[in-house]
């Protein structure tokens, strides 16, 4: 038997209202019934053992996974959204296309509704820490009180200036340059904000300003400033640009998917396009922040570093390498299967599946394990302790190697989706000095890039790294093979000004494969064996030589299909259901990726509160294991993207039914990555 | 239909990185940690090898582990099983060191001073063990090196003689919150426990204050006002923990093969006074001492908390603060 809730009928109550009447009679249940119940259960206040206190019987550490983790996405989304929406919306301004303005307005109203549950989940975060780890937050708070100040006021600032942002649009729609610029103020106030919580974070894993008892000795600062402060901040920021794009882009999937006209799917179909593409702008230089991440964690404690990759938590990076290989694999499958809706694309489209095979292969790679728990069965099977081959893979320096070659791979498929419909190319001598001299200063800035770390690793003692006088030579072949890339962009700009663009763009993107993936990946092996200290160099120079391949060539191909002629306009809406299915994926497999590296760099401290000075003595200080990560990382994410598609569902009640596109330019231009419209787009 | 198939479709990608999680536990048999056994012994070394001693990041013994970072300690391809090696190796430490190491030595040395001898083709990055994060303790590190004896020798738990920054860093703990009692106690009922020699706990029998009382252990008359809460703590729950200067105990092997344990309490060139716990003082003549060991091992008994309730125990520490 069935029962329901029958509201009294009321003249002037609509059906929204009786719903919220209706919910807030369950909120109130919920708010005051529950926690009496609770309490009564309990018998009392909980007793704290070892430091620690239950939660109404349950686990401490899980209720404080399930707040934290729920809070680091909504902040994830408060910070990387707003990020999102000020370029979109310088975009918008430059281009003088409205539609780059709508999407940014839409996404800062979920902001406003977003905001406040990130608010209370942070408040519930606190609390949670209060009331089940009295011992740990006593501790925090005498170091880091000062900051606590800060940061409440930092979020004041914050919320004053989102509120100015989103109301002012209107007013300020004639003063723009003003109005992008309280966006930059808006991201500025979230960048202090998040740079504070990250201190509070990375101290836990590396303190600094303590005496060898564990005494705090040193100043706010000193501990603020510790040795992980800053690879998190690059990290976090950087994630929170990806996270954002690949939010839109599933947001815009979703509508797509549910939309009943052609002008709400061409819409929705543009939107999800300019989501992912600057979900994977940011995606691309993730694995780099990652890897500095990574090593300043070796650096900072060697134990913690070794247990990283090669201990307790090696499985939890072979997963990661899986989600991250996934979210690259389905980008391309996202820009291969546009394809379909841009005239003269048939003439690109057979080369994508080269590049998914690469992409196969390099993920493959990336998965390979190094250490392994074998029985003697197993190793007998595979020849040894690692295969005698394949092992290999399972070195960092292949793993470099490949990472390279999947952005290279990734960019390629960028720069085939551009030229997708273009054809009678303007030559640059025909296009003026501006051109020329975007050239010759984007080749500039790859020849400081590259000089400037070829000056450091020439001048780089072999002891400060570790090594001894003969290790000299292992850095100097870096430095020359820098020297040698500058000279091929030297040529490259060379060429792409006397109109042989294309060759100089072959050229480039072969030294970097050549240089980046296929020498210093041979090279990372020898290091490894010889001066295992230099990889990280080794590292370093393979990112920058790849930068000064994206740098250049697309610097390249914007002066190239300039003024090009289309073959025809991009036919937005007419694309596959299972191209939205893709970019939902991306979303889904973004946020399980941030909860599983949430759980490696907070579970990385095993036993401590406070890694090496506060140890966790509760019954809970251990490491789950994978499959009980996996678990509560799964519900977490399922529950976070239940409340945003809540939050989204909510914040379009008041919506207009349909999207109604300028009248004079329904379709509007396209987006290339200059954020340059190009010629010949639209009806 | 469209947001019950995003909801399915979400549900799946979700389920499959849950399904993929539960196979990696399968396939690499994790699982919480198992509470460590108290004491020195294998049993509790093999544990910690293979769990928070975080050995097994770094090392395989044979076949068992794949970690390649340091040198496999089974029969492999740098050298025999770890017993047989360190014999070997602290035969080789003369070069370095002017005189042989035994292999305990080795191991000892091996363990807690790992950049002293770094093995080639390996880099000198092992960590300080007895230190945070890893903080082994005396007992538990004595039982890893007991554990490498039993592969391919002997155990020995005599020969195990730590070196003392072992034990000054298990005396470091970290102080995050004023320390207080669990129970305030009556110092009045423990004066009573403390001087009843017929009690459970005769600590008068062995310990002076306001000069009444043994000489055996040290002097508590002032202890409240020279040593904090935690430190008598620590003295009467694990007294071997530290033990004050001039109150060690010294195993003597004599000539004619008898084996005494007690406290020295004078001696000169060519005699010693030594104390048993049975508060009988032996007169010894040095040339009539075949071996002499000081002991890791407190004289006080180790089971105070199975001798007294926690009433007891406050009440006994309660009358402990009032000596400063």
């Amino acid at each position: 038997m069935t029962m329901r809730l029958r509201l009294p009928s009321c003249p002037g109550i609509g059906t929204l209202a009786r719903r919220a009447l209706c919910l807030g009679v369950v909120a109130g249940l919920v708010l005051f019934v529950l926690p009496e119940a609770l309490w009564a259960a309990q018998g009392g206040a909980p007793a704290v053992e070892n430091g620690v206190r239950t939660f109404f019987g349950l686990s401490p550490r899980a209720t404080i996974w399930v707040v934290a983790q729920l809070h680091l996405l909504f902040a994830a989304f408060v910070l990387g959204v707003p990020i999102f929406a000020v370029i979109v919306e310088f975009i918008g301004w430059r281009t003088g296309d409205q539609r780059y303005d709508r999407m940014a307005r839409e996404f800062v109203k979920l902001l406003t509704v977003a905001f406040a549950t990130t608010a209370a989940l942070g408040g519930l975060l606190a609390f949670t820490l209060f009331g089940l780890y009295p011992a740990f937050s006593g501790y925090f708070i005498s170091i880091f009180s000062p900051s606590l100040f800060i940061y409440a006021a930092f979020f004041f600032v914050e919320t004053g200036i989102l509120y100015s942002y989103y109301y002012s649009w209107d007013r300020l729609a004639d003063r723009k340059g003003f109005h992008i610029a309280l966006g930059v103020l808006l991201n500025l106030a979230g960048t202090i904000l998040v740079f504070i919580s990250n201190a509070w974070a990375s101290y836990m894993m590396s303190p600094t300003g303590v005496d060898e008892t564990g005494t705090f000795v040193g100043t706010t600062m000193q501990a603020v400033a510790n040795p992980l402060w800053m690879p998190l901040n690059i990290h976090r920021l950087l994630g929170n640009v990806a996270f954002g794009g690949f939010l839109v882009g599933a947001y815009a999937a979703v509508k797509f998917l549910a939309a009943r006209t052609e002008a709400r799917r061409a819409h929705y179909d543009w939107m999800g396009y300019v989501g992912n593409f600057i979900g994977l702008a940011a995606l691309i230089p993730l694995p780099f922040a990652g890897y500095y991440l990574g090593r300043e964690i070796y650096s900072a404690s060697p134990v913690m570093g070794n247990n990283m990759m090669g201990g307790a938590f090696s499985w939890t990076f072979i997963l990661q390498g899986l989600l991250v290989g996934l979210l690259f694999m389905i980008g391309n499958y996202y820009l291969w299967s546009g394809m379909n809706r841009i005239p003269g694309a048939e003439r690109y489209q057979r080369f994508v599946k080269y590049f998914n095979v690469i992409l196969i292969v390099c993920v493959a790679i990336w998965l390979t394990p190094r250490n392994l728990p074998l029985s003697a069965e197993e190793q007998l099977a595979l020849g040894g302790q690692v295969h005698p081959l394949l092992g290999y893979f399972g070195l960092m320096a292949a793993k470099n190697a490949v990472i390279n070659l999947i952005i290279l791979t990734t960019f390629a498929s960028f720069l085939l989706y551009r030229r997708a419909n273009k054809t009678d190319l303007v030559p640059l001598s025909e296009q003026g000095g501006a051109a020329k001299l975007v050239l010759v200063l984007s080749g500039g800035l790859c020849l400081v890039l590259l000089g400037w770390y070829a000056s450091v690793l020439f001048t780089l003692p072999p002891e400060s790294v570790g090594l001894g006088p003969e290790g000299a030579v292992f850095i100097r072949i870096p430095a020359f093979l820098l020297v040698a890339t500058m000279l091929a962009v030297v040529l490259c700009v060379g060429l792409a000004l006397r109109d042989r663009g294309h060759l100089a763009q072959v050229i480039y993107v072969a030294t970097v494969a050549l240089a980046a993936v296929g020498f210093l990946g041979v090279y990372g092996f020898v290091v490894m064996v010889q001066a295992n200290p230099l990889l990280r160099q080794v590292a370093a120079t393979q990112w920058l030589i790849l930068m000064s391949g994206l740098i250049l060539v697309t610097a390249i191909d914007v002066l190239l299909f300039r003024g090009a002629r289309s073959l025809g306009a991009i036919r937005w809406g007419e694309v596959t259901a299972r191209s939205q299915y893709a970019l939902i994926a991306l979303c889904v497999t973004t946020v399980l990726t941030m909860g599983l590296m949430g759980f490696v760099r907070s579970g990385l401290r095993e036993g401590w509160h406070i890694y090496g000075v506060l140890r966790d003595t509760s019954e809970w200080g251990f490491t789950p294991t994978t499959a009980v990560m996996t678990q509560m990382v799964g519900g977490i994410t399922l529950v976070f993207l239940a409340a945003v598609s809540f939050l989204f569902w909510l914040s379009g009640l008041n919506d207009p039914e349909d999207v109604i596109p300028r009248a004079d330019n329904p379709l509007g231009p396209v987006l290339d990555p200059a954020g340059q419209p190009t010629a010949g787009e639209g009806p | 239909m469209a947001p019950f198939k995003i909801l399915a479709f979400t549900v799946v990608l979700i389920g499959l990185f849950i399904w993929s999680g539960n196979g990696i536990t399968r396939v690499s048999g994790e699982g919480s940690p198992l509470a460590l056994g108290e004491g020195l012994s294998v049993e509790n070394g093999e544990q910690i090898f293979w769990g928070p001693g975080k050995c097994s990041t770094c090392h395989s013994i044979g076949s068992r582990g794949s970690s390649v970072r340091g040198p496999n300690l089974g029969q492999s391809d740098v050298g025999p099983i770890i017993a047989v090696r360190a014999e070997e190796r602290g035969r080789a430490r003369e070069g370095d060191l002017g005189r042989t190491l035994t292999a305990t030595e080795y191991l000892i040395e091996s363990v807690t001073r790992p950049s002293a001898y770094v093995v080639d083709g390996f880099k000198d990055e092992m960590p300080t063990v007895y230190e945070p994060p890893i903080s082994l303790g005396p007992d538990q590190l004595g039982s890893v090196i007991l554990y490498l004896q039993t592969l391919g020798g002997v155990p020995d738990p005599a020969s195990i003689v730590l070196p003392a920054e072992v034990r000054q860093a298990a005396g470091r703990v970290a102080d995050v919150e004023a320390w207080a009692p669990y129970l305030d106690g009556d110092s009045v009922a423990g004066r009573e426990i403390f001087f009843s020699l017929e009690g459970p706990t005769p600590c008068a029998k062995c310990h002076t204050v306001g000069g009444v009382g043994g000489d055996i252990g040290p002097d508590l008359s002032a202890v409240s006002g020279t040593r904090t809460a935690q430190f008598i703590v620590e003295s009467i729950l694990e007294p071997s923990a530290v033990i004050a200067g001039g109150y060690e105990s010294v195993l003597i092997q004599t000539t004619g093969g008898r084996i005494l344990d007690g406290v020295i309490r004078r001696e000169t060139a060519d005699s010693l006074w030594l104390v048993t716990a049975d508060e009988v003082e032996y007169g010894i003549a040095v040339e009539g001492i075949a071996r002499r060991r000081l002991q890791e091992i407190s004289f006080m008994p180790g089971d105070f908390a199975g001798l007294i309730s926690v009433t007891q125990f406050h009440d006994l520490l309660s009358y402990l603060r009032t000596l400063q």
